[in-house]
């Protein structure tokens, strides 16, 4: 009784203060009943903890040709896989800065994944004659609201305009931007003027994702800093804009072969794994040669592709002395 | 004090006309009015007046410390979160400062010491993380709890983390504002659990996009940011953790953002960084008001 009690003037309290947040425990139910959007390459999804997470902003960054614009492709085609295969039924936005949306690659993927769902649910597609009238290429070509926009101010222009449009269409489940770099990094002098503006869009990315439940992803280029006498590839944008997204996945090579890290996610551990395009699209890694990629091997190569305030926090050391302890911080 | 109703603007002291209405009171009057009042109101015009047995007092009895749950961190802010003080924790990009959060109002939730309010602007709350960290911890001491059921368990000390999104400074105002009154209106009510911990993850994301350029309004909002949260603390006894994210400093280096005007803010500063590929953080200490560490800088 006393426990009742007690429980009851908790409810109460939250219901006087809180009302306006939600707790932790009800956050949980909602987060396990989320479906996430699958990226065609099961070893990917798995690092991702099931696929690109709804709610979330997350970045993708990669050296041009190793697959970004062909992820997003990808990514915009699954959510449209319907919920009875295990797909989100979802439309799609693609914000296209640099032109590379082709048309006929994405009818190509959009065929690969209606094949492959056939494949997957051979006798379904018998039960229900809508369904299988769903899953024609054109449908999904259908479903993708494509905005191509050739500079900053449109950039700016289109994200503002999104709330209102997302309002208005709501079974939108992704936003896609390809890429969201390309428009600021030439034409603009003012860098102190850049950073608010890109941290401006963030936090409306941010609230866009969280409000209307959908996935946003960020495509972003990989460009060469000097630093400590040498040039490094780091993601564009500089340091200010690294904190702007939940999750972050780096794409790069690793001799032949494509492979992809997740190197920021508040939930999951860090890790890499590889990934293959195919006509079909992304799909898994086939492991023709059977090479365990040695650990070390790919951490070096992970080493010149990631933010330089990795590489850097050396030259924190050299500055700041004294009170240093060393924490372990256990992911598992 | 009734003077003569004349005009509105020369008449001094209050003064009901006929209607009821109560005139405003004169600047030069307003002194010699406060002067002559109770001590309760001048305590609402200055604040309560301390000597320092009575501040010993409060500091050793009320004024205690929330451990984050992570060794080496405690070690260095001398036990945990302090009561009443702002403590910041910088670094760079996926360093772990967001763990560092989480790992906090873990720790809050499994010692029972209070309800923790999150305030989360890149949607980096995982519920699911600060499950695992609840179960990771060895809450076998609490033995009122050791009757219940895992699930319930969990269940209670979930309900405690309360969570909300922000998106803009505007947004941060409203909610600190809310905040305080709420717990202005909590302090004549007993029962229910206080609010212990306060956790923005990130405050300098709210506001990089209004600070620089050549209007110092983005300045003012973020010293404004820091007076409420400093009085919260001081006035309820919060802690108040808050993170802040790295940029360049010139040739390479990165120095903490915000500013130069921030950095008097926080009691507590700590900067953590993470070797890339491992999961082993390091923390340093930039500032702290009580412990003493040799800095080069």
């Amino acid at each position: 009784m006393g426990e009742q009690s007690g429980k009851f003037l908790l409810c109460s309290h939250y219901i006087l203060i809180f009302a306006w947040a939600q707790n932790a425990w009800d956050m949980l139910s909602d987060e396990q009943s989320q479906k996430h959007i699958t990226t065609g390459s099961g070893d990917l999804n798995d690092i991702l903890g099931g696929g690109i997470h709804c709610k979330e902003v997350t970045e993708i960054g990669g050296v041009p040709g190793v697959g970004k614009t062909q992820l997003g492709i990808q990514l915009a085609i699954n959510v449209q896989i319907p919920v009875e295969y295990g797909g989100l039924g979802g439309k799609a936005v693609y914000i296209d800065t640099e032109g590379s949306f082709m048309v006929e690659r994405v009818y190509q993927i959009a065929e690969g994944c209606i094949r492959d769902i056939l494949e997957h649910f051979p006798h379904s597609h018998e039960k229900s004659s809508s369904g299988q009238k769903q899953l024609q290429p054109e449908h999904f070509l259908a479903d993708i609201y494509y905005f191509r926009i050739c500079s900053y101010t449109e950039q700016i222009a289109v994200i503002n305009y999104l709330e209102k449009f997302l309002g208005e269409h709501k079974d939108v489940r992704i936003v896609v931007i390809d890429s969201v770099t390309f428009h600021f990094r030439q034409d603009f002098e003012d860098l102190a003027l850049r950073t608010r503006v890109l941290s401006g869009l963030s936090l409306k990315l941010m609230k866009i994702a969280k409000t209307y439940n959908l996935a946003v992803v960020l495509l972003n280029q990989v460009t060469t800093k000097f630093t400590e006498g040498s040039f490094q590839l780091t993601l564009a944008l500089g340091d200010s804009w690294s904190h702007s997204c939940t999750n972050r996945l780096i794409l790069y090579w690793n001799g032949n072969e494509r492979y992809a890290h997740l190197d920021k996610s508040p939930s999951l551990p860090v890790a890499s794994a590889p990934y293959a395009v195919t006509g079909k699209g992304i799909r898994d890694a086939l492991h023709t040669n059977l090479r365990e990629v040695d650990a070390t091997e790919q951490a070096t190569t992970v080493f010149l592709y990631l933010n330089v305030w990795h590489i850097l926090h050396s030259q924190i050391e050299k500055q700041l002395q004294g009170g240093q302890l060393p924490i372990g911080m256990d992911n598992s | 004090m009734a003077a003569a109703g004349g005009g509105g603007g020369g008449g001094g002291g209050a003064t009901t006309s006929g209607c009821g209405l109560k005139r405003r009171y004169a600047p030069h009057d307003q002194e010699e009015e406060t002067m002559n009042q109770d001590q309760s109101s001048k305590e609402d015009w200055c604040g309560r007046l301390w000597n320092g047995m009575d501040l010993l007092k409060d500091v050793t009895e009320n004024k205690h410390v929330l451990p984050t749950g992570l060794e080496g961190i405690d070690t260095l802010l001398g036990g945990g979160l302090r009561q009443g003080q702002l403590t910041e924790v910088t670094g760079p990009s996926s360093s772990g400062k967001t763990q560092v959060c989480l790992h906090s109002a873990s720790h809050a939730a499994v010692k029972h010491m209070g309800v923790v309010m999150y305030l989360d602007t890149s949607n980096s709350f995982s519920p699911s993380r600060i499950a695992t960290i609840i179960d990771g911890t060895n809450d076998l001491s609490d033995q009122r709890r050791f009757d219940l059921p895992h699930k319930e368990r969990l269940k209670t000390m979930m309900r405690s983390i309360v969570c909300k999104s922000v998106f803009d400074i505007f947004g941060m105002f409203e909610v600190l504002h809310q905040l305080e009154v709420s717990l202005l209106n909590d302090k004549v009510k007993s029962g229910g659990r206080k609010i212990c911990l306060l956790i923005v993850d990130s405050i300098s994301s709210l506001l990089a996009p209004i600070i620089g350029g050549k209007y110092p309004q983005g300045r003012s909002m973020m010293i404004s940011v820091a007076m409420i949260l400093k009085k919260l603390a001081y006035k309820h006894n919060l802690s108040i953790l808050v993170t802040n994210h790295m940029v360049s400093a010139g040739n390479g280096a990165v120095k903490p953002a915000l500013g130069e005007s921030w950095k008097a803010v926080p009691h507590v500063r700590l900067v953590i960084s993470r070797e890339h590929g491992s999961n082993i953080c390091t923390a340093t200490v930039l500032k702290h008001t009580l412990l003493v560490f040799p800095l080069a800088i």
